[in-house]
């Protein structure tokens, strides 16, 4: 016997899954991710390096800057590129209002409404229209930061190899670091809201991360040494589902703002470090529904880190100049962290600029097996003991917890 | 109190970013629930969907058999259909990769055939009769926001009939085309974004579509190659978004 829940709701992009019962036994679930693919690295292929980053932009709209800093980082190491701090600020900058639009997007909309009981946070808005009006202003001010640095709230066109077409100004900046002052109280009290949430979910086997907290050289793991994603993470086609899967030296692992946390916590700033200590235990456990309350931490983390940055910003003064980019032939892999996880371009160029070979792993297609993981052990323990119906939506709060981005995990090629 | 018009938000196979958009609206999302009722709107509720709706947005690309069964479904139990964003106008990019579907497969999944009925990907238009396009990669949220109200009042809306040019010139931007050399597609694109990446000093890279009637591609084509860029990287740049017309 098959049970199939429907589409998952709440989620970005289309997928649901099939619980296999044989002997009235759970043996076996399948993740299906249904939504189509979109071929982006034959996209990309023998385009110019200059219009690269715009196009992979369209993988995701929830993390558009991850894809256009991990493309145009990917394109400057084959180059050779080296680009100054302030460039390097300002995509930090750009990376955070991506992590605060995109966590609060999650955690308010999507998951407060499990929560209270809500199908969404529409109708969630009538009792608890305070909190759904906290969750928009992090938001909003999370996208303020994408428009500044990518020049549209959605898929701009502002990031480019060597710099950017428009650079901040002052007063620009200053108004962040004012805004950012004023929205760390609400993100604080999201950790409190967040820190309810049960364990459940699988435990993965392992994390993995880039070196740095929002991009790097390199992955690390809980293992320990730095590698690149070819060594030890190996890439599946299941036949029925459009996204790959991937093993962490043949084992489960986990991508996204838990693994961060466990990884990197001694880069965090003063209070994000301290909430971390707070809940220290809980997030040890290593449950994925902890990746909310991690979610939550970073919340804090970025608000604080955006506050640095600008002040850094306005100290050192805007210089607004573009290194040069001299194409040549090369190889270059971008990492960076995604909202959701590890995001990886990799790219090999021909002399005159020219995409030969592209490769593109999101967080999701990283966390595809952990996540059909998590849905087989919540199955186990809910069939039998629950009916048809709560097994299934409680599937869809597990899937949920790992804030998958379906529409991102749909397209991966190695040529 | 009137009653509300039934509102359905469908993604056919896409970047999300077209649905996200209308979240993005904030505070006049709710003053868009005065005249709507959101039926089915998967990103952002659990509800599960009426059977027939006032009016719905459609965003996508038709790129499964799945797409495509929902896409009529959809059409069937709707008074007005919005194809919404530029994939649903035009294909956007996902439809700008010209391999037959079964090569596609083959160069990322391998030799597994195509058991989950992928399909070349075409714009919602190419598929059914739609009452309104409005395109953008994503669209303007202003656009949606007043088209919808338009609709809740009973008046036609109204499609955009200028190049983004336009929209460059009366926000007295440097013209990039002239001045840098950049390939900017403002000619000869659709407006309505208010030239938000000329803004940025950079090229518009024809996000929303080409204008039809009486804008010029030959034209834009020869000034172009007569800045140096080669032919395939012009048709390239062309067909980006929008290898389909409606
Ligand atoms: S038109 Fe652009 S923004 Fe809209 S869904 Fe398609 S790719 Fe995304
Ligand atoms: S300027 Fe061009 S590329 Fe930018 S949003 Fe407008 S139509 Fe799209």
């Amino acid at each position: 016997m098959i049970i199939e829940t429907r589409e998952f709701t709440r989620v970005e992009g289309n997928g649901k899954a099939e619980v296999v019962i044989e002997d009235d036994e759970v043996k076996d679930v399948r993740l299906k991710i249904i939504e189509g693919p979109r071929f982006f690295e034959l996209l990309t292929l023998g385009r110019h390096y200059r219009d690269v980053p715009d196009l992979e932009a369209r993988i995701c709209a929830i993390c558009y800057l991850a894809h256009s800093v991990a493309s145009v980082i990917g394109i400057e190491r084959a180059f050779g590129v080296e680009v100054p701090e302030e460039v390097s600020l300002l995509r930090e900058l750009g990376l955070i209002g991506e992590f605060l639009e995109s966590h609060s997007l999650h955690l308010y909309l999507l998951v407060a409404p499990d929560l209270f009981g809500y199908p969404d946070a529409i109708r969630m808005a009538s009792r608890h229209g305070e909190l759904v009006r906290e969750g928009l202003a992090i938001k909003a001010f999370g996208n303020r930061l994408r428009v500044l640095v990518g020049g549209r709230e959605i898929h701009g066109i502002n990031v480019k190899p060597g710099g950017f077409g428009r650079y901040p100004t002052v007063e620009e900046l200053e108004r962040i670091e004012r805004e950012s002052e004023a929205l760390l109280r609400l993100a604080k009290r999201s950790v409190r809201l967040f820190a309810r949430l049960q364990p459940y979910g699988a435990r993965a086997g392992h994390f993995v991360a880039t070196d740095g907290y929002l991009w790097g050289e390199r992955l690390i793991s809980d293992e320990g040494g730095k590698f690149h994603y070819t060594e030890r993470i190996e890439e599946r086609s299941p036949v029925y589902s459009f996204a790959k899967q991937s093993h962490y030296m043949g084992e489960t692992f986990l991508v996204g703002a838990l693994p961060r946390l466990l990884l990197k916590s001694s880069m965090l700033t003063p209070t994000a470090r301290r909430l971390f200590e707070e809940h220290g235990e809980k997030l040890e456990t290593g449950y994925v529904s902890y990746n909310n309350l991690a979610q939550a931490i970073e919340l804090v983390y970025s608000i604080e880190r955006a506050k640095e940055i600008a002040r850094r910003l306005l100290d050192r003064g805007i210089e607004g100049e573009n290194v040069p980019v001299e194409p040549r032939e090369g190889e270059g892999i971008g990492y960076v962290e995604a909202p959701r996880g590890v995001l990886i371009h990799h790219y090999r160029m021909d002399a005159s600029g020219n995409v030969t070979y592209s490769n593109i792993i999101t967080p999701t297609a990283l966390n595809h097996a952990m996540i059909e993981a998590s849905l087989l052990t919540e199955a186990r323990g809910l069939y039998g003991e629950t009916d048809e119906g709560e097994m299934v939506k409680r599937l869809e709060e597990t899937v949920r917890a790992f804030d998958p981005c379906i529409s991102c995990s749909v397209h991966l090629v190695n040529l | 109190m009137m009653e509300k018009l039934k509102l359905g938000v469908f993604e056919l196979t896409d970047c999300g970013g077209c649905a996200l958009n209308m979240l993005f609206l904030y505070e006049r999302l709710f003053d868009l629930l005065e005249f709507y009722e959101i039926e089915e709107f998967h990103m952002a509720t659990s509800l599960d969907g009426g059977t027939h709706y006032d009016v719905a947005l459609v965003t996508g690309t038709v790129s499964t058999r799945r797409d495509l069964n929902l896409l009529k479904d959809v059409r069937n139990r709707s008074d007005y259909l919005i194809a919404l964003g530029t994939c649903a106008t035009h294909g956007s990019v996902q439809a700008s990769v010209e391999m037959p579907i079964r090569e596609k497969l083959k160069a990322v999944y391998g030799d597994g055939g195509n058991p989950m009925g992928a399909l070349d990907s075409k714009p919602v238009v190419e598929y059914v009769a739609v009452d309104f396009a409005l395109p953008g990669c994503p669209y303007d949220k202003e656009e949606v926001y007043q088209a919808l109200i338009d609709i809740a009042k009973g008046v036609e809306p109204v499609r955009k009939d200028y190049p983004v040019c336009l929209e460059c010139k009366l926000n007295e931007y440097e013209c990039v085309l002239v001045k840098k050399g950049l390939p900017c597609l403002g000619p000869i694109t659709y407006g309505g974004c208010n030239a938000v990446c000329l803004r940025s000093g950079l090229g518009c890279i024809g996000c929303r579509g080409p204008l039809p009637g009486e804008v010029n591609p030959a034209g834009e084509y020869e000034v172009l190659k007569s800045l140096g860029y080669d032919e395939e990287y012009i048709l390239r740049k062309f067909k980006t978004f929008s290898r389909w017309e409606p």
